[in-house]
């Protein structure tokens, strides 16, 4: 963008119309009339630069009565101002209008002759010309102080964002190690007393501080990987239905022995997508654990279908649901919401933006819907890359859900197919 | 006569922390009430009068500073004397107690620290 105070007076040259002193009036005259655009006339004689006749000036005088018989052929230099504004080329654009306009009232909207640096004739300006330049100018600097204080406001707005994310951090790492170094000081005692019991029930709350510390870490790491570019994505060639099975049997395990059946709906034979199956399945994982997590009673279902050109997986369960408020709160780092909060020790609130950040990585998307109180679905899409090298059922085609096969894993982890 | 105990409540969102204080604190002879769930607990720090509350900051429904304020508003409350309890750091925590009015902070992560501190509190409870 132009800098206001880098705007000179001579890039503004509009024409360099220019006649001889001694050039008839009635020919300028004629000149004017002939091209309505034309505002003034600089009268030069060799290079220089002595007078300047205006449209408005000239013609006012010769289509007076008698004007043209009395100066129509007279040297035009005799009719007009022999001391216009000389400015040169190089003045900034501010100082030449200040000029332009402290000139008598019936000048100030006179053109203004330009010269170089050898006083020689360059061109014409336009006072109103030079005016909307420097408005032009104006609302530029006004709109970059704009664009810079939104941009300030952006950095203090990321600013404030990561050290809410670096507190977060700290508190919530800090959190378990405390646990853990308060129990190692109870297993100390315990011990101390030969206290069995004691021994039994520290440990066990040992391992779940450590474990919720390794999940937090290995969390921090893999978002702050995400976020400073550095995953990397190896895409392969695998059977996301496999996967997907895998997935339902590892969900089964989590939800323990609550009443709550996994259901998995999905194609009945292999689908092969290329992706990074690794990434696929922490995805998966992070949606189904919440789900496991979350869901008293009722079913999970994992289903895939085609849309289009995307794969799309969703996770649906039957548990707390989330409020409407809450839904675009989820993907923000360390939310955790209240409602569901008796489980906050077994998690970091780190899942889900994570799960975001994976799919975009894979060129894929989320959504969410929930209904409070009733369950959630999340559904996940990416996109899916054919490859020829195997066999090709990769077409949303061949994935035409006809060949529906649903398995229940029920909570006895007996499998079943059916459909 | 028996020596009546003093009443500590841990309120914390983390039932880990909850149990590790309250075997730590109920060892050294106090009689320890631990509270999770900030719904209802106004009423609860009424009826019991505990001679202390220590209360942790980072809870997602319901912040320790939050509810302090709310304790020391009210009549019934105000006067029991708060402890923050947190793994927030030192700096921090030295700002939130100045600011919401609580007697003190203690660091989570350290018995020692836990018990001396407590008792301090309990001693200098000067109203
Ligand atoms: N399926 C679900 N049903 C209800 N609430 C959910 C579900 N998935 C996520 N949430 C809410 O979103 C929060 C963030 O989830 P996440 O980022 O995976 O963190 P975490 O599972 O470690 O708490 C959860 O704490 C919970 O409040
Ligand atoms: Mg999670």
């Amino acid at each position: 963008m132009e800098q206001d105070n880098a705007v000179t007076i001579g890039k503004l040259i509009i024409s360099n119309e220019c006649m001889p002193p001694y050039t008839e009036a009635n020919i300028v005259a004629d000149r004017f009339l002939k091209s309505a655009h034309l505002d003034a006339v600089a009268l030069v004689e060799g290079r220089e630069p002595i007078g300047l006749v205006t449209r408005h000036k000239l013609l006012f005088k010769l289509f007076k009565r008698y004007g043209f018989e009395l100066y129509g052929k007279k040297p035009i230099i005799a009719l007009t101002d022999t001391e216009p504004l000389i400015i040169h080329k190089d003045e900034r654009l501010d100082v030449a209008i200040d000029k332009a306009l402290e000139r008598q009232a019936q000048d100030a909207y006179d053109d203004i002759i330009i010269v170089d640096d050898n006083d020689c004739y360059k061109g014409l300006v336009s006072v109103k010309q030079m005016i909307i330049q420097q408005s032009n100018s104006l609302a530029n600097i006004i709109i970059q102080k704009e664009m810079i204080s939104a941009k300030v406001n952006e950095l203090k707005k990321a600013e404030l964002m990561k050290s809410q994310f670096v507190a977060n951090v700290t508190h919530d790492l800090r959190s378990p190690v405390n646990v853990i170094t308060v129990v190692a000081e109870l297993l100390n005692l315990d011990s101390e007393r030969n206290d069995i019991e004691g021994l039994k029930r520290h440990l066990s709350l040992l391992m779940s501080g450590a474990t919720n510390l390794r999940a937090l870490i290995n969390n921090i790491l893999d978002l702050s990987k995400i976020e400073a570019g550095k995953t990397e994505v190896l895409n392969e060639n695998f059977d996301i239905v496999t996967m997907l099975r895998e997935v339902g049997e590892t969900t089964r395990i989590l939800i323990g022995n609550k009443s709550v059946d996994v259901e998995v709906i999905a194609h009945d034979g292999p689908i092969f997508i290329d992706s990074d199956p690794v990434k696929v399945k922490q995805i998966l994982t992070n949606l189904t654990s919440n789900a496991a997590k979350f869901t008293e009673k009722g079913k999970i279902v994992l289903s895939l279908a085609a849309e289009g050109n995307n794969l799309s997986i969703s996770v649906s369960d039957t548990g707390t649901g989330i409020k409407e408020i809450d839904l675009n709160k989820l993907f923000q780092p360390f939310s955790q919401l209240d409602y569901t909060k008796s489980k906050k020790n077994e998690g970091t609130g780190l899942g889900l933006t994570i799960a975001e950040n994976i799919v975009k990585l894979l060129g894929g998307s989320i959504r969410i819907s929930s209904k409070f109180g009733v369950g959630t679905t999340f559904t996940v899409q990416l996109p899916i890359n054919q490859s020829d090298k195997t066999n090709a059922k990769t077409s949303a085609e061949a994935i035409s859900l006809h060949d529906i096969k649903t398995i229940v894993l029920t909570e006895h982890e007996e499998s079943y197919g059916k459909g | 006569m028996e020596k009546v105990k003093k009443k500590i409540l841990v309120v914390d969102d983390d039932e880990r922390h909850l149990i590790a204080t309250q075997e730590v604190l109920t060892n050294e002879g106090y009689e320890v009430f631990t509270y999770s769930w900030w719904l209802g607990v106004t009423n609860f720090v009424r009826r019991l009068q505990p001679d202390l509350i220590l209360l942790d900051i980072n809870m997602p429904a319901l912040s320790g500073t939050g509810l302090s304020s709310l304790l020391l508003s009210n009549s019934g409350t105000k006067n029991i004397p708060i402890v923050f309890y947190s793994s927030n750091d030192e700096d921090s925590l030295r700002k939130t107690v100045s600011e919401y009015g609580a007697r003190g902070y203690i660091s989570k992560g350290n018995i020692y620290e836990l018990k001396r501190k407590v008792a301090y509190y309990l001693d200098n409870n000067i109203q």
